[in-house]
């Protein structure tokens, strides 16, 4: 059974991006797993992120902006380094996936 | 007896909490908090209602700290971390200590790349302290094995002195406003002048309230050519340093601890040098109680041979009790207790992950 995806304000997919959460991530967006809002680029996504739900952004990219080692951005389904990194652009409905990488010990 | 001693346990794989009545004879563990993620910090701050934090070293999502306001038994990250300032260009690797400051809610946190931020809220904000964190040597000091970190905070009055691996010892006079290199005496063994102004490879400094100004400090020794580097002490509140190894069987070590009731008692974990491993084989603490002047072997009950492990930095404490026990975590995942001030050791828990940190209360 697919669980029911929440998100954190209405979706107009039509005219926004959907950014898919991972569930270790979810509490820093009031639970929501997935979030949808205008961005014309995957760094102005991270900008959007960033005023919207600071913690989270804080989880994705560490203080000077770069997206974190172990995290990975895809864009509907190629990874942000098989386009152009953050300054891939983005087009409404377009899908946003967090990631984390298979890396630890 | 009304008194309960807590262990903040520090894991590769998250904290763990010991409880025990004051009697120590059995302690049970919960956790782990922040499962799966590296705990190198730990601080119970008794002051007031006791509350526990921790550092959440997470490789995936960056740091975070966890607090408790119910003796360990649930944990809640802090309403932000430790954050380098956007324009300075650096970004928060690790956090390695967490100190009790003035005020009641008053935390010190010392981090990797070395830097020092304060909290006036119990954790939920964070400052960074400018006098040693962009202290003109900050952007030549070179990281060791674990990382550019600055692992101790030490506070005296006015004072605060601070442990950076390799910056080496750090002193403010003026209430870590602003801060100088204090190291006359402490060697840095793998530099070709070893006795400069910064840079040496500090472990750990220890110190006690009845002894204004005695700080003990085991720094980065096992240099055949530069004997006796290793385990230190000031009289002179850190300005000058001077050797009190001999007696032991290295002087290569990570911790040292003061007995809470006794400044002139102290305990080190000598390791050999090449593999930071018990000499030997054969794992000892070793305790001075004339203030380094000579030492004894503290190993019963301990195992006699076949024992590889290392103790780290912050991976051995006291509880405060009127007869105090040692307690220290292995890289291997046990954690030791040493009855009668190390006199006599007993595994209390031989799986746990990889220990980083260990911090004994008194509540």
């Amino acid at each position: 059974m697919t669980p029911r995806l929440t998100t954190a304000e209405p979706v107009d997919r039509t005219t926004t991006i959907t950014v898919h959460v991972p569930a270790p991530l979810r509490t820093y967006c009031a639970g929501a797993s997935e979030l949808a809002f205008p961005a014309t680029g995957l760094r102005a996504l991270l900008e959007e992120l960033e005023r919207r739900h600071p913690a989270l952004h804080r989880s994705i990219c560490d203080e000077t902006g770069t997206v974190r080692r172990h995290v990975n951005l895809f864009v509907n389904t190629s990874h942000m380094r098989d386009r152009n990194g953050l300054d891939t652009p983005l087009a409404p409905g377009d899908v946003v996936t967090i990631m984390t990488a298979v890396s630890g010990g | 007896m009304a008194n309960r001693v807590i262990l903040c346990i520090g894991t590769k794989k998250g904290l763990f909490v010991a409880e025990s009545p004051g009697t120590r004879r059995r302690f049970a563990l919960r956790g782990p908090f922040g499962a799966g993620v590296a705990v190198y910090a730990a601080l119970a701050d008794t002051r007031g209602t006791p509350r526990l934090y921790a550092s959440s070293c997470n490789a995936f999502f960056g740091m975070k700290i966890l607090r408790s306001t119910d003796l360990g038994k649930t944990f809640k990250e802090t309403k932000s971390a430790p954050a380098f300032p956007k324009e300075d260009g650096r970004a928060l690797a690790n956090i390695w200590s967490l100190e009790a400051g003035d005020n009641r809610k008053e935390l010190w946190c010392g981090v990797e790349p070395a830097a020092l931020f304060k909290s006036g809220d119990g954790g939920d904000s964070w400052e960074l302290v400018p006098g040693i964190s962009n202290h003109e040597h900050a952007r030549k000091w070179q990281p060791g094995n674990g990382g550019l970190c600055l692992h101790t905070v030490l506070r005296d009055g006015n004072r605060v002195h601070l442990g950076i691996s390799t910056g080496g010892h750090y002193l403010s006079e003026d209430g870590g406003r602003t801060f100088a290199p204090a190291n006359r005496g402490v060697g840095a063994g793998f530099l070709p002048d070893p006795f400069i102004e910064f840079g040496q490879c500090v472990h750990k400094i220890a110190g006690h309230p009845d002894a204004p100004g005695r700080f003990y400090m085991q720094n980065h020794g096992g240099f055949p050519e530069h004997p006796g580097v290793g385990v230190l002490r000031s009289d002179d509140h850190g300005h000058t340093w001077r050797s009190i190894s001999k007696g032991l069987p290295s002087d290569f070590g990570f911790p040292i601890v003061v007995h809470p009731h006794d400044a002139d008692t102290l305990y080190v974990v000598p390791l050999e040098p090449a593999t930071r491993t018990c000499p030997g084989g054969t794992p000892a603490v070793w305790r001075s109680e004339n203030g380094g002047g000579s030492w004894k072997k503290l190993a019963l009950g301990l195992p006699r041979k076949e024992s590889y492990f290392t103790v780290l930095r912050d991976a051995l404490d006291l509880d405060h009790l009127q007869s105090p026990a040692l307690y220290f975590g292995t890289t291997t995942g046990q954690l030791w207790i040493g009855r009668d001030g190390g006199e006599k050791w007993e595994c209390l828990f031989d799986a746990l992950p990889p220990i980083h940190c260990v911090k004994a209360a008194v509540v």
